[in-house]
């Protein structure tokens, strides 16, 4: 059985959108993705909602309010969440549903209202109650040292994880779902103020409002409703024990594992020369350099050359993040969702003004919790 | 529309902590670790063989972000295929289930837990309603549930000291229920006549506790080599209701019907009088009239005849959700309660039933439903 992405839809991302209740924002990308697949909640066997931490929301059970708002009344409803990767591993689950035969058309939908909740104070919980919390400040600083050690360990300098801002906010320029349109230069990053040393304020995505959903169909039931299905070659997610004593932090062994297995099941041997694109969920700058590494764009440690070379540019042989990535829009339940669909919109000639000519297979990388959640997942114009 | 399920998918084991007021002694992931541990216990799997792990649980309850994150390890999770279904386990299940008939994985183990002792279970619930219009009001789980029983009881043409046929049963199966620990709490003052939301009394609610109970699932063919008696999962459906309480039915659970029809169908157009057992699960007495109504045990308003007059079908032989509800886990718990007995586990009384309907439930005044369906080979 092959399974395709058959419509698309996202909101338009923003610091807040006083205009719409979280269950409206959700809805709003709803509509767009059915829209774009000319389908009504009718055809719609199953509802997979991903959203960020509860708590970042204020909303138990977020799901549950989104009943009415989407018309799923009497329709299994789920939450599947996995931290900032929530999306990705909610599509997996609708995979499932549709492999097992309890589903024939699952909506994914993925949403986060950050401007509701109190972001990295919710964060910070994530941390134990007994000891580690009175440490935490929010998933900062714990990025700001899991970079630094990439720094010493590799040599990589904080210019090259500056070449990952400018490069994704000039993308997200050409985004018209973006939040944040500013483009920056090597120096304005590098001169910004620093959070948490070695991060500073132009390293790190906005906190934003936004919703993406995501419709999924197999088989002749996917080119009965679309001439055009972007069709997964493989999907994965995997997760580390956050206290693992043997846990390898340099490289990120969840996600080497998840893109070892779904390489396999997509027949990928040369990443950097098979895919096209790559639309990779990266929380702050160094991530997607890490990233690079562990998705086997280059050996480990050659990140910052790879970025340095301006290939992963848009111009270049493997433009990633050609939406702006989290740097354009960081609603964080939907982020990885948001990837997903962006790949799903280049392998079918669908992303519009930034649109990489001739997109025929596109990976996307998903993550959450404390860098110990990866996803990936690799789409197709071809099925396979 | 559902389609059959393609491929078997067996219970192979199942464990459950003891499910008690407060273990105040324990950690989340010492309650995780040894359901997971006595899981696999005989069985000849270790945790390597485990393909994924499928959790539930709750942030709200945990006090925690992503709280399955601090877990992953007691899960036996660390480099496998993880995903949290914040719903109840049965949801969790129904994930594993699809993931296994699907071909996607051999053996995938699912948990759920619930430690409410450490937070504020008011506060759990509260946080479910919609910020804007519900929660000002002052509306609580309490209030909604003692709405719905109001409006039940007077279509039912029933007194609330009837309800009582429902608790005592519940309690007293609990009582000779090795895995709940009762401490007494009948015989505490009021707990049969304090109205918590009229008509509603302290007996017609269901009472949280703390615990914690995994289930091993595998493919059909590796089945015979993990266990002498599998339970086949059959069919699974789950269907939700509005959230807006005022637009549900009153003294119904069409979600919960919807949810039975999907199974039912699954499992191969079966009807109601093909099970002889049941597990299911309620947060209060009516709900779990409601319930029996929804899954077609009983005919609308006639549930409380089951209490009164059993016949050859057993339910909630285990006691059911209302002595121990150890919320998001509740109706995993149910299906621990079911499979061993369709298994015939030591422990567990022995009884004839080959077939079995199993309950879960989540969300507000029990938005949510789950029914999955299970049978043992003759």
């Amino acid at each position: 059985m092959s399974i395709a992405i058959v419509g698309t839809g996202q909101t338009v991302h923003a610091r807040r959108r006083t205009d719409v209740s979280q269950a409206g924002l959700a809805r709003e990308a709803v509509v767009e993705a059915l829209t774009d697949a000319s389908l009504t909640m009718d055809d719609i066997d199953s509802v997979v909602v991903a959203s960020g931490p509860a708590m970042f929301g204020a909303v138990n059970q977020p799901e549950k309010w989104l009943v009415d708002a989407l018309g799923a009344r009497y329709k299994p409803v789920v939450r599947v969440t996995s931290g900032g990767g929530t999306g990705l591993a909610g599509a997996l689950a609708a995979m499932n549903q549709i492999r097992g035969g309890s589903a024939r058309r699952v909506l994914v939908v993925a949403y986060d209202k950050l401007s509701e909740g109190a972001l990295q104070a919710s964060i910070s919980t994530l941390y134990d109650p007994l000891w580690g919390r009175e440490f935490a400040v929010g998933i900062m600083g714990f990025s700001a040292a899991y970079w630094h050690a990439r720094m010493k360990q590799l040599g990589h300098t904080e210019e090259a994880a500056a070449l990952v801002a400018v490069k994704n906010r000039r993308n997200a320029m050409r985004n018209p779902k973006a939040h944040v349109k500013r483009e920056v230069t090597v120096q304005e990053v590098l001169e910004s103020r620093p959070l948490c040393w070695p991060i500073k304020v132009l390293d790190v995505p906005p906190i934003s409002d936004g919703a993406c959903a995501i419709v999924l169909a197999a088989d002749d039931d996917a080119l009965a409703i679309t001439e055009r299905p972007a069709w997964i070659h493989g999907m994965a997610y995997y997760s580390e024990a956050d206290n693992g004593p043997d846990r390898k932090m340099v490289q990120s062994e969840p996600l080497q594992i998840a893109a070892t297995k779904v390489y396999k099941s997509a027949g990928i041997t040369n990443p950097f020369r098979e895919f096209d694109v790559a639309e990779l969920q990266e929380p702050y700058t160094c991530f997607e350099l890490s990233y690079y590494e562990s998705l086997g764009f280059c050996a480990e440690g050659g990140a910052a050359e790879l970025i340095a070379s301006g290939e992963t540019q848009m111009e270049g042989s493997l433009p990633v993040n050609p939406s702006g990535g989290c740097l354009g829009a960081n609603p964080i339940g939907a982020t990885a969702l948001i990837r997903l669909a962006e790949a799903a919109m280049q392998v079918t000639g669908k992303a519009g003004s930034h649109q990489v000519p001739g997109a025929s297979r596109a990976v996307a990388q998903a993550g959450g919790g404390w860098a110990n959640l990866r996803g990936v997942a690799v789409v197709g114009a071809e099925k396979r | 529309m559902t389609l059959s399920t393609t491929r078997r998918v067996a219970i192979a084991s199942s464990a459950q902590t003891a499910l008690a007021p407060r273990w105040s002694d324990r950690q989340h992931i010492d309650l995780i670790a040894e359901v997971v541990g006595r899981t696999l216990k005989g069985t000849g799997i270790v945790i390597d063989d485990v393909d994924f792990v499928i959790d539930s649980g709750s942030d709200f309850l945990d006090g925690r972000s992503i709280s399955n994150c601090g877990f992953l390890g007691s899960l036996g999770a660390h480099h496998k295929e993880e995903s949290r279904v914040e719903e109840d386990g049965l949801w969790a299940l129904a994930y594993a289930s699809d993931k296994i008939a699907g071909g996607s994985a051999e053996v995938g183990l699912v948990v759920a837990y619930s430690k409410p002792s450490e937070g504020n279970v008011d506060n759990y619930w509260t946080g479910l309603l919609e910020p804007f219009i519900q929660r000002p009001v002052g509306l609580d789980q309490h209030s909604a549930a003692g709405l719905v029983a109001r409006r039940y009881l007077a279509s039912a043409g029933m007194d609330p000291d009837d309800l009582h046929d429902v608790s005592r049963q519940a309690w007293e199966r609990a009582e000779a229920n090795a895995g709940v620990l009762t401490d007494g709490a009948v015989d505490q003052d009021g707990f049969w006549e304090d109205e918590v939301a009229s008509p509603l009394r302290r007996s017609d609610f269901s009472r949280p506790v703390d615990g914690a109970v995994a289930v091993l699932v595998c493919r059909a063919d590796i089945a015979g080599d993990v266990t002498e008696r599998p339970a086949w999962i059959t069919g699974h459906g789950s269907a939700i209701d509005q959230h807006f309480l005022a637009a549900r039915s009153w003294d119904s659970l069409p979600a919960a019907e919807a949810a039975a029809r999907a199974a039912y169908r699954m499992a191969g157009d079966t009807r109601p009088s093909d099970y002889d057992l049941i597990e299911l699960a309620a947060t209060s007495t009516v709900g779990e009239l409601m319930v029996l109504e929804a899954l077609g045990f009983a005919d609308p308003f006639g549930g409380i005849a089951r209490y009164r007059e059993p016949d050859g079908l057993s339910v909630n032989p285990s006691g059911g959700a209302l002595p121990a509800d150890p919320i998001m886990a509740t109706g995993l718990v149910r299906l621990h309660e079911a499979a061993s007995r369709l298994m015939g586990r030591p422990g567990f009384e022995t009884a004839e039933a080959r077939r079995a309907v199993v309950h879960g439930t989540g969300g507000f005044a029990m938005q949510n439903h789950c029914v999955l369906t299970l049978e043992v080979d003759e």
